[in-house]
């Protein structure tokens, strides 16, 4: 025993516990850290090359997978889908030609949306996040940093935690430190999006807070609120499956399925600037906007 | 010299093992998820490195694992850097004061080793942040653990072949 302590092997774990001790305390404090944007400058073109050779390779084993009648289904719900869109179409139409109508008479103007984005490639997935976070292929040198928000076509997907040279993690929207101030546009309904590790394995979200007497029902669209300038508003999140009776309190809450399935992100845009960021006054209520919009009439 | 060199090529294999195991469970869908989890391959690859090796290459490439293994996971460097490192020195420090090298030495290595590494992830990463950890404990960190222990046979074999193949000069005069 005296042997091992005296060896010079020994003297150097003792270095090693104190070195890797300082860094344990220097990145949780300081958040990012050189070593990591270095392991990510050699990392990311390998996680990157893989990534999309994988994803060929997947998608080309996925179509070949198909049976006759699986892609005959496929075909059948892709044109009634197409058919319940088309009709919305036409409401939508009708819906902005009467917005912009309106906004000519109350000489509203359309506010410049102002939104930077930037586009990233999903180059890694880490076996220990139980959360479904991700790492993207840009970084600080493309402008990306902690708490941009990170959005495909679909909707909100997460938030970016850390930012390092040529790399970047992403929060996912599944995960328990996110938090989404969210609305219902229809009913005009707050709460905040969260999640559980039981629920993200499903794939669901929950709003929380909701009065007992909540009108939302399945169907409804929840978007993103904006309050706290953390995210833009009107993003969207997803569609109401259920609502349930807190087991916490007399509240309720609604189980909300993500219009994206959040577990298989390949591409997204991170928000690096947007109109009301980081203030705490940027919701956007619906009733306040009519409010306010009556009161510019009169 | 010549032996020294096998030594060097020896090292800069191990390194280009890390680094594409470290790819190979970062990129998503390369390999199948049993119950929604993946293996963590750095893990067994820097434990079954650590039992050919000295002392401190074995707690060198311990680092170098657990470090990649930091970086993917939580951006806080140092915490399965630090595991890993003192598990591959005294494994190394075991295996050549006390025990054989062989397969079935290996995997009761591994199973204690990753069973601590996987068991200090889910206390300090989870358990104390986190909601139903006894949920998150059932369904993902053991599953994960099973999973990864199925990789300890095969990369000793792969680090027992690079060892032997490219065998140091204190081997050589052994």
């Amino acid at each position: 025993m005296k042997d091992i302590l005296k060896a010079s092997s020994f003297k150097a774990l003792v270095i090693a516990v104190v070195v890797l001790l300082g860094l344990i305390i220097y990145t949780t404090s300081a958040g990012g850290s050189f070593i990591a944007s270095l392991l990510g400058f050699v990392s990311t073109p390998m996680q990157s090359v893989a990534t999309n050779v994988t994803g060929s390779v997947t998608e080309f084993l996925d179509l070949d997978g198909f049976t006759k009648d699986e892609l005959k289904a496929l075909v059948n719900s892709l044109q009634a889908e197409n058919g319940q869109l088309q009709d919305r179409l036409v409401d939508y139409d009708e819906l902005k030609h009467e917005n912009e109508r309106l906004r000519q008479q109350l000489k509203i103007s359309q506010a410049d949306p102002q939104v930077e984005m930037r586009s990233a490639a999903v180059i890694g997935r880490d076996p220990n996040d139980v959360f479904f976070g991700f790492s993207i292929g840009i970084g600080t040198l493309s402008g990306v940093s902690a708490g941009d928000p990170v959005i495909t076509s679909q909707g909100l997907v997460g938030v970016v935690t850390h930012a390092y040279a040529t790399t970047s993690k992403v929060e996912c929207l599944l995960s328990e430190d996110v938090q989404v101030a969210a609305v219902s546009i229809d009913k005009e309904e707050t709460g905040v999006v969260t999640c559980n590790i039981m629920m993200a394995s499903s794939g669901l979200l929950r709003l929380e807070y909701l009065s007992p007497d909540t009108k939302l029902e399945p169907g409804d669209i929840i978007t993103t609120s904006g309050a706290g300038g953390v995210y833009p508003a009107k993003l969207k999140i997803g569609q109401v499956e259920s609502v349930e009776k807190s087991d916490k309190d007399v509240s309720r809450y609604a189980v909300v399925r993500p219009f994206q399935d959040l577990s298989s992100v390949t591409d997204v845009q991170v928000i690096i600037g947007f109109p009301g960021k980081g203030e705490e006054d940027a919701a956007i209520d619906p009733s306040e906007i009519e409010s306010g919009g009556e009161e510019d009439a009169e | 010299m010549i032996l020294d060199f096998n030594r060097l090529i020896r090292y800069l294999a191990y390194t280009l093992e890390l680094l594409v195991l470290f790819m190979i469970q970062e990129t998503p869908g390369l390999l199948p998820e049993v119950f929604g989890t993946r293996p963590v391959l750095v893990l067994p690859a820097g434990l079954t490195m650590a039992m050919f090796e000295e002392e401190t290459p074995a707690m060198a490439f311990g680092i170098a694992a657990g470090l990649l293994c930091d970086f993917g996971y939580s951006g806080v460097l140092g915490f399965h850097g630090l595991l890993l490192g003192v598990l591959c020195f005294f494994l190394s420090l075991l295996v050549r004061t006390y025990l054989q090298v062989s397969w079935l030495t290996a995997l009761l290595a591994g199973i204690l080793a990753i069973g601590l590494l996987i068991g200090g992830q889910w206390l300090c990463f989870y358990f104390f942040r986190y909601s139903m950890p006894g949920y998150a404990l059932r369904h993902h960190y053991l599953p994960k653990y099973l999973y990864t222990l199925l990789f300890v046979p095969l990369l000793y074999l792969l680090n027992k072949g690079l060892a032997d193949t490219l065998q140091g000069q204190d081997k050589q005069n052994f």
